[in-house]
């Protein structure tokens, strides 16, 4: 399972070990411990058996890959160490075909960002890619995963994800062969690890700010509060984005006193 | 005291950190960072122990185990006043984790040899970089991941240490608090700070959004909130005794709409709620009373 933190892929993925325990089946989840942040590429494991489990290690040749990130969703990386005709399910605006994704696999998506924030008003996408695991795989049942999310999410959030997960079950794609058989060589590596100076952060965002230069008063307020400097103070006294540095907080466009910055949802995201 | 306020047109425009840093989305830790060295400028040794990655920034660093913090700065102040070096300051970066208790010894002892060190401290009130253990920043009735709410528990059940004051009865040079939500304030603090001789902290609330459990876009919004009902108060505190209050509004804003939107107090009863309210208004009672006569009796 591949996500960015706060996606909540450590959640999905003990969420499909307890639905396939309801079924009584052998299950475990395994978080990949790093330092994982909110925006951060990660990865979790699941493993399911109908004999008791004794393997304890991370895993490292998957029948299925799940993607909660459209960007990540993108990357060959994703579908590398797949098993032959491996399943892959990615969280993208298109459908299978249209993926460049490579090698002896089936690939299936889903929007299940658009499906998180209808149902859940926020980019949230774990259970919206849930039930599209369940309708396309048939591991488990979307009975067992709603049983499973109840336990996870009482009361009313647990009925807004059981929403996203229904909506996901019906309108996941069906299995398509990939058409690229071979990987191409340029690859980036999903790794982000550890701390320092980051390169380019831009994938991290599903929101970017946009100044609306006429209502601006140039307060420098959400210069100011930037977290990352990653607004840059032009010539005309105006703000502008730095496209590598913004991860997509939203406190400049929450600050800002006139309500010169907007938000927008970057495309494909 | 720093008598004279910044204003926005003062503000440094470079940048001494190099962003974009590994931090979470509106991490009010990396504001924290961006915001003290832009003031402090080039001329630092900066230390740093165990805590939430906030920002790397343009200086030489060195690095310590979480109970070193206090010592490593007392070796570089002690190294760069032979040296003769004036000019450049030994500066402490450090979280919550390593001020209030594991690196609380350390630094207690440099501030009782008033060693000649700035140590900023961003208080995020747990151990956020592990996943969010409590520590003694840790408000009271806040859920963290291992003080979990359920049929016995109410999050945690202890107040939040009052660490300013603890380093206040260390009758040392200059105590400050600082928010994120006041730039201008904090960067006042700090400009002040760095050139006092012997041992300054400056406390800096940050929040944190995926321990606190709020939508990263309000980080501002809610630490601001934090300092308008009372709950941090912004002050200053010079040789353990004379004191001011940096910021007195007119009437403190209800508690509630600090706690309400983190989501590691949704628990709370409104009896709870109270609880709270009734401790921050006899502690800001004392406060003022404080501020009027311009001392504090530690």
């Amino acid at each position: 399972m591949h996500g960015r933190g706060g996606q909540g892929a450590v959640t999905a993925s003990r969420i499909i070990a307890t639905a396939a325990y309801e079924e009584g089946k052998y299950s475990q989840a395994i978080p990949m411990y790093g330092t994982e942040r909110r925006g951060a590429p990660l990865t979790a494991y699941v493993r399911i058996d109908d004999r008791r489990v004794r393997e304890r290690e991370l895993v490292h040749n998957p029948d299925i890959s799940l993607c909660f990130d459209p960007l990540i969703s993108l990357q060959q990386a994703v579908a590398n160490d797949l098993k032959p005709h491996g399943q892959v399910l990615l969280n993208v605006p298109f459908s299978p075909e249209k993926s460049e994704l490579a090698g002896n696999i089936n690939i299936a998506t889903v929007d299940a960002t658009s499906i998180a924030l209808e149902t859940l008003g926020r980019p949230i996408t774990n259970t919206a890619l849930l039930g599209a695991f369940s309708k396309a795989t048939g591991v488990v049942k979307i009975e067992s995963v709603e049983k499973a999310i109840k336990k996870y999410f009482p009361g009313r959030l647990g009925d807004m994800n059981i929403a996203a997960v229904r909506k996901s079950y019906e309108k996941v794609s069906p299995w398509v062969p990939a058409k690229n058989k071979v990987a191409p060589k340029m690859q980036v590596d999903l790794n982000v690890g550890g701390y320092g100076t980051l390169k380019d952060v831009s994938s991290w965002r599903v929101f970017y700010p946009v100044v609306d230069e006429e209502k601006c008063i140039g307060c420098k307020t959400c210069w100011i509060f930037c977290p990352e400097a990653a607004l840059e103070w032009k010539e005309n006294n105006k703000p502008a984005m730095i496209d590598r540095a913004c991860k997509g907080c939203g406190v400049c466009a929450n600050e800002c006193p006139v309500k010169a910055i907007e938000m927008k949802r970057v495309e494909g995201a | 005291m720093s008598t004279q306020r910044m204003t926005r047109a003062q503000v440094p425009m470079e940048e001494m950190i190099l962003a974009p840093g590994s931090t979470c989305q509106g991490c009010g830790a990396a504001m924290a960072a961006r915001l003290t060295f832009k003031v402090l400028g080039p001329n630092l040794i900066r230390h740093g122990i165990p805590c939430c990655p906030d920002q790397v920034s343009k200086h030489p660093r060195a690095g310590a185990v979480f109970e070193g913090g206090g010592a490593s700065l007392t070796g570089t102040a002690r190294g760069l006043k032979a040296l003769g070096r004036t000019d450049v300051k030994a500066v402490g970066f450090f979280g919550d984790g390593g001020t209030y208790d594991i690196g609380f010894q350390g630094l207690s002892a440099a501030a009782e040899r008033n060693e000649n060190i700035l140590v900023i401290t961003k208080d995020n009130e747990a151990y956020m970089n592990t996943g969010g253990q409590r520590s003694g920043g840790t408000p009271k009735y806040a859920e963290t991941t291992t003080n979990p709410v359920g049929p016995n528990s109410r999050g945690k059940s202890e107040p939040k240490k009052n660490i300013p004051m603890i380093f206040a009865a260390h009758y040392v040079p200059y105590i400050a608090t600082a928010s994120v939500a006041f730039p201008e304030d904090l960067m006042q603090k700090v400009k002040y700070a760095k050139d006092i001789e012997g041992f300054r902290m400056i406390l800096i609330q940050s929040p944190c959004p995926v321990g606190w459990r709020f939508d990263p876009a309000k980080t501002v919004e809610l630490a601001r909130a934090g300092v308008q009902a009372g709950v941090w108060p912004l002050y200053e505190i010079e040789h353990g005794t004379t004191f001011k209050l940096n910021y007195k509004p007119k009437e403190l804003k209800p508690v509630s709409e600090y706690l309400k939107p983190q989501s590691r107090f949704r628990h709370m009863t409104e009896v709870e709620v109270n609880e709270i309210q009734a401790s921050v208004t006899a502690n800001w009672q004392r406060l003022l009373k404080a501020d009027e006569m311009k001392t504090v009796v530690l």
